[in-house]
């Protein structure tokens, strides 16, 4: 009567929400905390914002896609792709019916959709998947300078600030229901507790998401400068540490201690 | 039949003697003649009456038969019994929402706007007018069980010893009158519509319609009412199979939080309560499960 | 032979007691019903159901007491045997109804927790919370689903009950019933059909009721040759919220909490309430029974009520009879607290807060006593011999009626409690019968309901195509509503009652000119509702002639013409004097009318009365004294009269108890 393919998904349903609903908590919220606050660093100077980078880079950069595609972008697609197909199934009655939870699961619909297409966004303009588009203008050895000079035109600015703002919520607002979805938390009283905690959460994140923006906004003439510097300074640093430890050999680099290294075809832009 | 009618507008005049002035109440029906046909709006007026609810009015717009310009037309079916909340017929959309005919006053609603609208439920195949087909709600209460496996009707002595908490804690949910509001608010339940084709048996169709319904949310009202059996001692034996259609394609994984179940229903059951509480059950049932094979 | 089938017409708790039953008696059964079986009237009962218990039994209760206080808060019009063996069975239903997973509310150890109601003083009731009689009816449904899933049972929600269909032998062997969405017709042959299609209050227009308490399907019965018992005994609840569509019941607490019922003392005073001074309010029970007061017994209070609007012309509003229940002195907090929920429904009906501003109340049409004359087997223990043919069926062989369509348990007055009660027993309990009666019909030839099916049919299309008449069917029954409340509720008087006779009859010819509206034939609720109009005034005829030709108090039935008074003597020996002759009246009153009312239905509609002697047989008939004055009196001269008849009554009781138990 149905296709195979339908009889599968309606047969696994519960299995395929469920997988849903726990990679948003894990990893790929996890990945946007991780992300987020490593990113608020900048606010602490562009030389701890290098290290956290360079720290995320130490693990190789052969490695680093594997895990880049393991553990965010493939989750981030199943996510994505299962959440399309719940809100095609849905039926948003917020009109009618302009309660909390009901304005609130229109948003999470909303924002998800708009998470989704920012997170693209995000990484055909930063990502160096994304040179071939003309994006890729992340540097990890310039890490505060090349976000700043990405990110700092005015309509990007307000691109990414509606972007994390929008995944902030999905985010927090899911760890909400993921609760109820798994029975974490059951009587209206333990809702409203663990509801206090995800607008908590969702408040931290989004200071941390909007300030590495301003950070990354107050890079500009001298500052910038002086960033770059200290960027050239951490990238001599590590070469002369990789020269000294490991006599040049460069195939090895992702022994420990590592420190990572520069990809020739990372220094673009 | 216009004698009729003219004998009612007398009579509203009459009624208003204590320096009212004869207010009269203005209702906007959608409404259908046949299953499937096109829908229409039609306007009517009725003389108002203190504490008037919209069955009442409804009950007026019956016995004039007449529509707002002074047709005769058919008059308005709808659903209702018992006209005290308690047999969950008289689901309407009163001014958009989802509520109980019996229990929705004039007075009230026209405070929300001038003139008082009503549609059929939306989620649910209309019959005729404000009537609506509502047998998918019940064969949900038969997807997961919703009853005690008693051996017979026998006597065989008292049932188990409950404590006061325990009832407490199960008597709202066996509250439920099945009236179907928390299926018409809630955005994840959508409307399954199955025609009878031509030169469909009988037996046919309702196979087909079964497993129609049977791919789609059980919806709010049964999961709750699951959680009330698995609950029961008695009712508890057969958990197992209740937690399966609750995990099974349509079950508890469809809710999308947005809780206007718990917003809307008439009798205030703890609907969400019992949601997440399916849902802990099923974590802990589909985890068990996983393992025990 | 084929499978056994049985056709349940009615998905209250009777007919799903009797659809749960027959299906693990391996009958196969139809239940046809107006509505969802979930959404039938017994919904909405909600004080309880009453058997003896445990606890109960410890403190002297026993199942003949329970059965005592029935007949005799029935005033002995029932036959002893069913009731006994109802009350017998009152442990076991409600143990199973516990099983079932009915909520009953639970003492702090966990056993069933049970309060006390009118008429009796055991704790008998046990109760779900305010909603006994939804929570019990759930358990059926639920119940009778699990049978369905199975395959033993078929639902045929929103169908009418058009006619029995009776054999050359004038025995039922099906019925003909019309979906109500298609309009089809259909026929149901069966072995045996049994009505549980509940009371008739819409013929009183606006009652308690639910509005599919039509009637119609009794009235079809009776039109088709089933006698009617009792017709004349309709239970008037005192206090319910009047409401332009129905009539909602406010529970007794109310006043048991100190509420006080007045009226203005100018009649229809269109002062604010909370304006009106103490000096000109009337609290009519306060200053008629200073004793008791506001809690004077249920039936005074409803009379009262009754008499202070219509004869003192005295109600709060002029259209629509009222009286004041206020409860606005007692502080909110003690109001909130005992009366909430009660308080609650007020508000929400009327969207007036109760606890500021006083409740308008009414008397409502609440229950019928009567309905169709049903037979029973007698054991020889004095209950009824399970599986007999003859239990519960009608003057028509292989038609049964159960639940409060029947006549058999409650006689003039039903106990609160009791309704649930005789519902869940009497669908129980036909169960076998209906399963031997299954045993025992031969097969039936097809075109006996083909007959039955054209006329219906033809009665059908004959509705549709009034469209030119000069009569409203609601309006109509606004009138014929209006009118029975005035004359056949509370107080009745003959020459009221002939002359309302005639008012029926002339409107049952108007019935004859009323235009249907909608001539579709898609969900025509409009001759749906016509039709079961029309059948309103047989019955309604039959509870006029029964309650004209019943020259006495009895129960509900109260004619002030034939009240007997109380002592009016002060010294003792007139007194003594005046309660000889009480008894002697009380006695052959009891002669000439301690009888069923039977009414047949002529060709023209017309009923035939006729009286049927009462098995009294277990607990010979004594007056009800309560609240009359010089009750001491006469109680004294009573009890010396039958001494020895009570010293044979008290031997017989013990030895029948333990045959219970």
């Amino acid at each position: 009567m149905s296709d195979p393919a339908e009889s599968f998904l309606a047969r696994h349903q519960f299995l395929i929400y469920r997988l849903f609903s726990l990679s948003g908590l894990v990893p790929v919220g996890a990945f946007l905390v991780v992300h987020l606050l490593t990113n608020a660093s900048i606010l602490a100077g562009p030389g701890t914002f290098q290290s956290r980078v360079d720290l995320i880079h130490s693990i190789g950069e052969r490695v680093l896609p594997i895990v880049e595609w393991a553990f965010i972008f493939l989750p981030m697609l199943f996510h994505a792709t299962v959440g399309f197909v719940i809100i095609a199934n849905g039926l948003p009655n917020v009109g009618s019916y302009p309660y909390v939870g009901n304005v609130r699961y229109t948003l999470q619909r909303a924002t998800g959709m708009i998470a989704f297409v920012f997170i693209i966004g995000h990484v055909i303009h930063l990502h160096w998947m994304g040179k071939p588009l003309g994006g890729g203008q992340f540097d990890p050895h310039a890490a505060s300078s090349s976000a700043a000079v990405a990110i700092q035109p005015a309509l990007a600015s307000a691109l990414y600030a509606i972007g994390v703002l929008c995944a902030v919520f999905h985010f927090a607002n899911g760890l909400w229901t993921l609760g109820i979805t798994w029975g974490l938390w059951t009587s209206p009283a333990a809702m409203r507790r663990a509801n206090a905690v995800s607008i908590v959460v969702g408040v931290a994140l989004a200071a941390a998401g909007l300030g590495s923006l301003a950070g990354l906004q107050g890079l500009r003439g001298q500052k910038l400068d002086d960033a770059r510097a200290i960027e050239a300074n951490m990238h001599e640093d590590r070469e002369a540490r990789e020269r000294l430890l490991h006599g040049g050999d460069r195939a090895t680099s992702a022994v420990r201690p590592a420190v990572g290294a520069p990809v020739a075809d990372s220094r673009g832009g | 039949m216009i004698k009729a009618v003219e004998t009612n507008g007398h009579a509203s005049n009459a009624e208003h003697d204590g320096g009212h002035v004869a207010r009269r109440v203005r209702v906007r029906i959608l409404r259908q003649d046949v299953a499937g046909g096109e829908s229409y709006w039609e306007r009517f007026e009725v003389p108002h009456e203190p504490n008037m609810n919209v069955i009442s009015v409804l009950q007026k717009v019956a016995a004039q038969a007449k529509s707002q310009d002074g047709r005769a037309v058919a008059p308005v079916a709808w659903d209702c019994s018992c006209l005290e909340e308690v047999c969950g017929s008289c689901t309407m959309l009163i001014n958009g929402r989802t509520r109980m005919a019996c229990s929705a006053l004039v007075d009230k609603l026209l405070d929300e706007s001038e003139e008082i609208e009503l549609r059929p439920m939306s989620k649910f195949p209309v019959v005729r007018d404000l009537v609506v087909d509502r047998r998918r709600l019940f064969r949900s209460l038969e997807r997961v069980q919703a009853w005690v496996p008693v051996d017979d009707s026998y006597d065989h002595g008292p049932g188990p010893r409950i404590s006061p908490r325990e009832q407490e804690d199960a008597y709202p949910l066996s509250t439920c009158i099945s009236c179907g509001c928390c299926l018409e608010a809630c955005p994840q339940f959508t409307k399954i519509e199955v025609v009878r084709r031509d030169g469909e048996s009988e037996a046919d169709f309702v196979k087909r319609r079964k497993a129609a319904f049977d791919a789609g949310f059980v919806g709010a009202h049964a999961i709750s009412q699951s959680m009330l059996f698995n609950a029961h001692p008695t009712g508890g034996m057969i958990a197992g199979e209740r937690l399966e259609t609750l995990t099974g394609q349509g079950g508890i994984q469809v809710c999308g939080n947005a809780q206007n179940c718990v917003a809307v229903c008439p009798k205030s059951i703890p609907l969400t309560r019992s949601i997440a509480r399916a849902g802990r059950a099923a974590t802990v049932w589909a985890i068990k499960k996983l393992f025990d094979r | 032979m084929a499978q056994p089938r049985v056709l349940v017409v009615g998905g209250g708790l009777a007919g799903l007691a009797a659809t749960m039953r027959l299906a693990e008696l391996g009958v196969g059964v139809d239940l046809v019903s107006l509505v969802p079986v979930k959404r039938s009237h017994s919904v909405c009962a909600q004080g309880g159901i009453n058997s003896v218990n445990a606890l109960t039994r410890q403190q002297g209760d026993n199942e003949w007491k329970h059965f005592d206080d029935t007949v005799y808060g029935g005033d002995f019009l029932q036959h002893q045997p069913p009731v006994k063996e109802m009350a017998d069975w009152g442990p076991r239903i409600v143990d199973l109804m516990d099983r079932l997973g009915v909520p009953f509310n639970r003492t702090p150890e966990g056993f069933r927790d049970q309060r006390r109601f009118g008429g009796t003083l055991y704790k008998r009731t046990a109760f779900a919370g305010a909603t006994t009689g939804q929570q019990l009816l759930y358990a059926l449904d639920e119940q009778v689903r699990r049978r369905e899933v199975e395959g033993k049972v078929k639902k045929w929600e929103f169908w009418d009950f058009l006619a029995p269909v009776l054999d050359d032998a004038g025995r039922c062997r099906g019925a003909i019933c019309q979906d109500l969405v298609t309009m089809e017709f259909r026929a149901f042959p069966a072995d045996a059909v049994v009505l549980a299609t509940g009371g008739n209050g819409l013929i009183y227009g606006r009652s308690t009721m639910s509005m599919v308490c039509t009637g119609s399907a009794v009235s079809r019965a009776y039109r088709a040759g089933a006698a009617y018992g009792n017709g004349e005994f309709i239970q008037v609840h005192p206090t319910a919220i009047p409401g332009a569509d129905k009539l909602r019941l406010m529970s007794e607490s109310a006043r048991g909490e100190g509420g006080r019922v007045w009226v203005p003392r100018k009649p229809q005073d269109p002062r604010d309430p909370r304006d009106i001074p103490e000096a000109d309010r009337c609290y009519f029970l306060e200053e008629r029974y200073p004793k008791y007061g506001n809690l004077v017994p249920r039936d005074i209070a409803t009379r009262e009520i009754f008499d202070i609007c219509t004869t003192d012309g005295l109600s709060v509003e002029k259209d629509r009879l009222c009286v004041y229940l206020d409860v606005t002195h007692i502080p909110r907090e003690t109001l909130d607290r005992k009366l909430g929920g009660i308080l609650e429904i007020y508000e929400k009906f009327q969207g007036v807060d109760p606890r500021s501003v006083p409740m308008k109340i009414f008397p409502a049409v609440h229950y019928s006593m009567g309905g169709l004359w049903v037979d029973y087997e007698r054991s020889s223990s004095g209950g009824m011999v399970e599986g007999a043919i003859r239990n519960q069926q009608t003057s028509i062989p292989g038609l049964y009626a159960i639940g409060e369509c029947d006549y058999q348990y409650h006689g003039a007055n039903r106990l609160g409690a009791n309704s649930l009660l005789s519902c869940i027993f009497s669908g129980l309990f036909v169960a076998p019968t209906l399963a031997a009666a299954a045993g025992a019909t031969a097969p039936v030839d097809r075109r006996l309901f083909e007959a039955t099916e054209r006329r219906e049919e033809e009665r059908h299309r004959a509705l549709l195509g009034r469209t030119a008449g000069d009569e409203n069917p609601y309006d109509l029954h606004q009138q014929l509503g209006g009118l029975m409340t005035r004359v056949a509720t509370v107080v009745r008087r003959n020459d009221q009652l002939e002359a309302a006779y005639g008012e029926v009859c002339a409107m049952e010819e108007r019935w004859k000119r009323c235009a249907v509206s909608d001539t579709g034939n898609w969900t025509n609720q409009n001759v749906v509702f016509t039709k079961a109009l029309g059948d309103m005034f047989p019955v309604a005829k039959l509870i006029l002639k029964g309650a004209l030709l019943r020259d006495e108090c009895r129960g509900a039935h109260f004619k002030p013409a034939f009240a007997m008074p109380g002592i009016s003597a002060t010294d003792p020996a007139g007194q003594r004097r005046e309660a000889e002759e009480w008894c002697d009246r009380f006695e052959a009153n009891t002669r000439k009318w301690l009888k069923s009312t039977i009414a047949t239905c002529d060709s023209a509609g017309n009923p035939e009365i006729s009286y049927q002697d009462v098995d009294t047989s277990l607990i010979p008939p004594r007056p009800r004294l309560y609240g009359l004055v010089g009750a001491d009196v006469i109680e004294e001269v009573w009890k010396e009269r039958h001494a020895t008849a009570d010293a044979g009554g008290t031997a017989a009781e013990p030895r029948l108890a333990a045959a219970a138990t």
